[in-house]
């Protein structure tokens, strides 16, 4: 595996990808990265989020203005949870008997609080890119914590490997928004965030399972 | 950068735990460097964890205060510089940034680390002592870490000369002159709990903040800030508690500047 | 601005060395580490000769105020400064002056040329340079240590550009001036290049030059691009090994 560094070439021909841009027929990375050759593909080592429907995001409630919660997702977008539709039936708060009464099926949230959801629509408004938020669920207690968006594949693993270790390993449950937004809740979160740090930091380097199942076994020590 | 949540800060605490694994009484690693800017007459960078401080000393010929004609003066300033931290703004100075420097000019002036009689010329000359703070990187407990750059820097400050109307800022030259030594313990207070230099999670959260800097077992400066409150048997103990502490940030300080 | 504060030129060249020893295409010692500042997206501290920078960037993130935002593209905003104690000559007042106003402006459009701003409508990304010591050529050591600091960041960007100076004593084309040599040359052109195209993003110059003096003056700036952009490389390299 080689680094790659912005301006670097990493194909003859124009490949559309992210992280890359197609300049006279060529292909040139835009981030730092590492080009597998044998696989021609190339994976960045850090990036921002580019986000996508159906990204999972971990944000803080910033607003609530007319029944529409904005989410702040330490990102340059801004997410919104709309009000639910209103049922076609049933009406004035009546009862719908396939989705329940409409009011019911949100929960309150204020300005503060941590909240998880699933991008429904990246929308692009006149003065900036807005995420419309799908699926929202209010989390209590807690820690969050920030990590870099393009470790975030490393941090889940494959097939989610890595983070059902960490979640046994601390007893905590861990949700990993895409946005770079980490929570953790349960027992040993501090054993937990040390783990990620790692994760974060040696995520380039090979046999990072085994170190981190090691930092775990022994609770950080 | 997003919000520390309270309620786990203080739930650690409640289990005796705290970020990175400390005791509430307990400092993060230190790191003392002195000379990292030799154009500086002295210079210091002071980590305390992820917080990063440097200090830069000059000397420059002024006008003495008319109050003290025959003494050098001693100005402190300090930047809360915007790539320190996202929330910091490019701007003049903040209350937060005044407040700071003039903690840490206080713990100095009053332990007379610079001898300010020494830096009289002559009739309506004398040299000015400029200390900067420059804040790298906030995590929190700026103040111990800016008084403990400041005095590092000032130890090991290089004199200019004065001859014919020139500064002379290089070539053999002597020390500054100076007389005291003075270090700082920062403790907030988070819930019920009062813990040692404090980073920017717990600083969030804090409702009071107590500075007391001191000279082997001379209170020098003090300063209580935000709207929380100290007991008397609470500010008893952390006098003590900072009386101790101080003992090894001393020695630090001598070993890093070589004494 | 004179150094022993006496108001006579000294020699720049004598045998021909120059006042720190170099040969006249010579590029001072250049030191570059990547990732100094953890709270930053990207950072880079850079010792360049006797110049020390530290620059960060962070973002990109929501403009604000709201009404600097452009609805097409991030903005960028720059903030070069110097330290009051980086000269060895007197104390300077802290805060922006004309100077580093022009340079801010400068280098930001160095990385408006090279930052992909397009993924970004409605952001701000903002670039910090400190010079904590100086001595000659802040704005390319600055534009230097920034590039890498980008590069570290994820931001996307199309090249790394660098930056280094070029001078003249008497007939004589000098790289990479230092103080001294700033004060006293004849002519000093600093220039920050995107190395892939050889695009010249930056370009002043103060003095006198001839149309053969300038040719010579920018093969010497790109001979040490080679190596500048080495030592980017190198440094950004050393984070994943």
């Amino acid at each position: 595996m080689k680094i790659v560094l912005p301006g670097d070439k990493i194909s003859d021909t124009p490949v559309r990808m992210e992280n890359a841009i197609v300049e006279n027929g060529k292909t040139y990375a835009t981030v730092i990265g590492m080009m597998d050759e044998s696989r021609g593909a190339f994976i960045p080592l850090e990036s921002v989020w580019y986000p996508r429907e159906g990204d999972f995001i971990v944000g803080i409630i910033e607003n609530s203005k007319n029944n529409v919660y904005t989410v702040s997702m330490d990102s340059p977008f801004r997410g919104l949870i709309l009000p639910p539709p209103r049922p076609r039936f049933g009406g004035r708060g009546g009862r719908d008997e396939r989705f329940g009464r409409h009011e019911e099926r949100r929960e309150i949230m204020h300005m503060g609080d941590i909240v998880s959801a699933f991008v429904k629509e990246v929308k692009r408004e006149a003065d900036q890119i807005i995420l419309i938020l799908d699926r929202p669920r209010r989390l209590t207690g807690g820690k969050l914590i920030e990590v870099r968006p393009s470790k975030v594949p490393r941090i889940i693993g494959k097939e989610s490997t890595m983070l059902r270790q960490l979640e046994t390993g601390t007893k905590c449950t861990i949700l990993v928004g895409l946005n770079g937004i980490v929570w953790l809740n349960g027992e040993d979160v501090p054993l937990a965030q040390k783990a990620i740090a790692k994760i974060q930091e040696e995520a380039h380097v090979g046999g990072l399972t085994e170190r981190i199942s090691e930092l775990l076994e022994n609770k950080g020590r | 950068m997003i919000a520390e949540n309270e309620e786990y800060i203080l739930g650690l605490l409640g289990k005796g735990m705290r970020e990175h694994e400390r005791g509430q009484m307990q400092y993060r690693d230190i790191k003392i460097e002195i000379g990292k800017i030799p154009h500086a007459e002295g210079s210091a960078m002071v980590d305390i964890g992820n917080t990063k401080v440097l200090v830069g000393v000059k000397l420059d010929v002024g006008d003495p205060l008319p109050d003290k004609p025959n003494e050098g003066a001693l100005i402190t300033g300090a930047e809360l510089l915007p790539l320190a931290n996202a929330e910091y703004e490019t701007g003049p100075p903040s209350p937060e940034a005044i407040e700071f420097a003039r903690v840490v000019d206080r713990g100095i002036r009053a332990a007379e680390v610079v001898d300010l009689g020494a830096l009289f010329i002559e009739e309506g000359k004398v040299w000015s002592t400029f200390v900067d703070i420059y804040v790298l990187n906030y995590d929190g407990n700026l103040f111990d870490a800016g008084t403990l750059a400041s005095s590092a820097a000032l130890l090991s400050a290089r004199m200019p000369k004065y001859e014919d109307g020139n500064v002379i800022r290089e070539g053999s030259l002597g020390k500054l002159k100076t007389k005291g030594m003075v270090t700082s313990c920062t403790f907030a207070k988070v819930g019920r709990n009062i813990l040692l230099d404090p980073n920017a999670n717990e600083e969030r959260i804090m409702a009071g903040r107590l500075t007391i800097a001191n000279d082997e077992n001379v209170i020098r400066a003090m300063q209580k800030g935000l709207s929380g409150s100290f007991s008397y048997a609470e500010l008893s103990n952390l006098i003590d508690t900072t009386f101790d502490n101080s003992k090894r940030l001393r020695s630090m300080l001598d070993s890093a500047v070589g004494e | 601005m004179i150094m022993g504060g006496s108001g006579e030129k000294p020699q720049l060249i004598i045998n021909g060395k120059r006042t720190d020893g170099r040969v006249p295409d010579e590029l001072r010692p250049i030191k570059l580490e990547v990732g100094t500042l953890k709270n930053a997206e990207g950072s880079a501290y850079l010792e360049w000769g006797n110049n020390k920078v530290l620059a960060a960037v962070y973002g990109p993130k929501e403009a604000q105020p709201k009404h600097i935002a452009d609805p097409n593209r991030a903005i960028i905003k720059c903030r070069y400064q110097m330290a009051p104690f980086s000269s060895l000559e007197e104390h300077s007042r802290s805060g922006p002056n004309r100077r580093a106003i022009e340079i801010s402006k400068v280098t930001k459009e160095v990385f408006e040329n090279v930052i992909l701003l397009d993924n970004f409508p409605g952001s701000e990304i903002d670039i910090f340079i400190e010079v904590l010591q100086s001595d000659g050529g802040t704005r390319a050591a600055g534009i230097t240590a920034a590039a890498a600091a980008v590069a570290s960041s994820g931001i996307p960007m199309k090249d790394i550009p660098y930056a280094v100076s070029a001078g003249k004593a008497g007939d004589l084309i000098l790289l990479d001036l230092n103080k001294i040599e700033d004060n006293y040359s004849d002519a000093d052109m600093p220039v920050a290049i995107a190395p892939r195209n050889n695009e010249v993003l930056l370009l002043q110059m103060d003095g006198s030059m001839s149309k053969e003096q300038f040719d010579s003056a920018l093969q010497m700036i790109k001979k040490a691009g080679e190596t500048i952009t080495k030592i980017q490389r190198d440094a950004l390299e050393a984070r994943y090994r």
